[in-house]
């Protein structure tokens, strides 16, 4: 059965593109414009990895990882943000949010890929 | 109360009000000289000082209006420079807002068509590889067992009629076989007749003894006759059936030659149709194995393509940005007018404030380095496009 992955972007594109990787390796992908949008959708599936852009409207990527990290059932799902912010301090607050892994856009494909296949659950 | 007073330049008039205060004291020291002058009747001094006098004034009532020009012009700069904050920057902020909007509806659009085609491809190539490079060529070797089948059947039956027409030439032999046994029956019904006749004659010749004999011979006279009769009729039925066989014979031989003749240009048909299925699969595999790895040659340069695509998220990030920065403008310029109007002083917008808020505001390594490179010319194009590192926490 396919692991399902849940990319949070306000870009539709950019989500698209996640979107297409993801889903050429065989993953099923779930979808969400921001954070609160996505914790919407996080409804208590299985969600095997999550990959969020950090600036957005509505909640932001950081507020959303610590919303994310209350909720038993995502408390351990692995977060990657994948964002344009490059400030140490952006990425020092990631990290005390919980997220696992900060990649920087613009990515490949295949270098998206390997961070996923690092860091999926099983 | 202060005691500076506004210029047209936006610094305070404490240059010039000084020389005022010294044009007012001046005079009234004048005054004070022309009234002593006068008191003393010295009319030449008393009309210098008047003239003194009257010319202070008339300098300082023309400063009055210079100075009354210019904060006129400096309050309808401020209104100007109010009013581009308030209808201009508007209008700049919201053509950035549409043109990032316009901009991330295409590219969203764009890439949604470049998804579509990647997914087809997708499809495409694997409803190709559940047949798999062996498809053809098995429905080819499967079409060549079957039609080599056909061919065999056309043969056994043309085994069958030919073994028929054997039999059929054995029967013609019989035929002749049979045409010999119907005259032989004729001849010994003839000699029998003969045996017959003289055995009657000799009956004649016994008298009253050979009368018995002669009615047996003339019995045997009458069997003669129905055994050659009836030899005759069976040479008849013989030549009846050898006539059929042979026509039958005739027939079949003129059937083998037509079956023989069909069966090898069924043959060559067939081996024909199978060389131009032969022919017809081997390019079909080699177009299909070419359309496959174009296929995925496209697939993998359209995948390029999104991935080039992620600008639009970049450029859509610093036209927020700016576009952000450009509506603080107007507050700034606004309560710069507010403070001139309610004290009178010029207070200039702080664009160090501005840049600062601008740069807090950045998110890419490259804005900060378009920032501080300060003018377009060392916008560093290239490090847009280049892939950045991941960080595991």
């Amino acid at each position: 059965m396919a692991k399902t992955i849940m990319i949070v972007d306000d870009s539709a594109s950019l989500r698209q593109v996640v979107g297409i990787s993801l889903r050429s390796a065989g993953y099923d992908v779930l979808e969400g414009s921001d954070g609160a949008d996505a914790l919407k959708k996080l409804t208590g599936q299985k969600v095997h990895l999550i990959i969020s852009d950090v600036n957005m409207p509505n909640m932001d990527g950081i507020s959303m990882v610590k919303e994310i990290k209350k909720l038993p059932a995502y408390k351990f799902t692995p977060i990657v943000m994948l964002t344009t912010e490059s400030a140490d301090g952006k990425k020092a607050e990631g990290q005390a949010a919980g997220a696992k892994a900060w990649m920087l856009k613009p990515f490949n494909p295949p270098q998206l890929l390997a961070v996923v296949q690092k860091l999926v659950l099983p | 109360m202060s005691t500076s007073r506004p210029t047209p330049f936006g610094a305070s008039a404490s240059v010039a009000t000084p020389l005022l205060w010294r044009w007012q004291s001046t005079a009234f020291a004048l005054v004070a000289g022309i009234a002593a002058a006068a008191t003393s009747r010295d009319l030449a001094s008393a009309f210098v000082a008047a003239a003194l006098v009257a010319g202070g004034v008339v300098l300082d009532r023309m400063r009055a209006a210079r100075e009354a020009r210019s904060r006129q012009a400096s309050a309808a700069f401020l209104a100007s420079t109010d009013r581009l904050g308030h209808d201009v920057l508007p209008v700049w902020a919201a053509h950035i807002e549409n043109s990032r909007q316009q901009m991330e509806t295409a590219v969203a659009a764009l890439t949604q068509r470049f998804a579509g085609i990647v997914d087809r491809l997708d499809q495409t190539l694997r409803t190709s590889g559940q047949g798999d490079d062996k498809g053809l060529s098995a429905a080819f070797a499967h079409s060549n067992d079957e039609l080599r089948g056909v061919l065999d059947s056309l043969k056994d039956a043309m085994a069958s009629n030919a073994a028929m027409h054997a039999e059929v030439q054995n029967l013609s032999r019989f035929v002749a076989e049979l045409q010999q046994m119907a005259a032989e029956v004729a001849d010994i019904a003839q000699q029998t007749n003969l045996l017959a006749i003289n055995a009657a004659i000799e009956a004649a010749h016994a008298g009253v003894e050979g009368r018995g004999f002669a009615v047996l011979a003339q019995e045997v006279r009458k069997l003669s006759a129905l055994s050659g009769a009836t030899g005759q009729r069976m040479a008849e039925k013989v030549g009846v059936i050898g006539e059929a066989i042979r026509v039958a014979r005739d027939a079949a031989q003129a059937s083998a030659r037509r079956e023989a003749a069909s069966a090898l240009a069924s043959e060559g048909a067939i081996n024909g149709v199978l060389d131009r299925f032969r022919g017809v699969t081997q390019a079909m595999e080699a177009s299909t194995a070419e359309l496959k790895q174009e296929s995925a040659g496209i697939q993998v340069e359209i995948v390029e393509a999104l991935v080039q695509l992620q600008f639009q998220d970049r450029v859509s990030q610093r036209m927020t940005h700016v576009r952000h920065n450009i509506e603080r403008l107007p507050d700034l310029l606004s309560a710069s007018r507010r403070t001139f109007d309610a004290s009178g002083a010029l207070a200039p917008v702080d664009a160090d404030g501005l840049l600062g808020e601008l740069e807090g505001s950045y998110a890419m390594a490259d804005e900060r380095a378009t920032h501080a490179a300060g003018a377009p010319k060392a916008a560093p194009q290239a490090a847009a496009a280049e892939l950045e590192e991941v960080t595991f926490f």
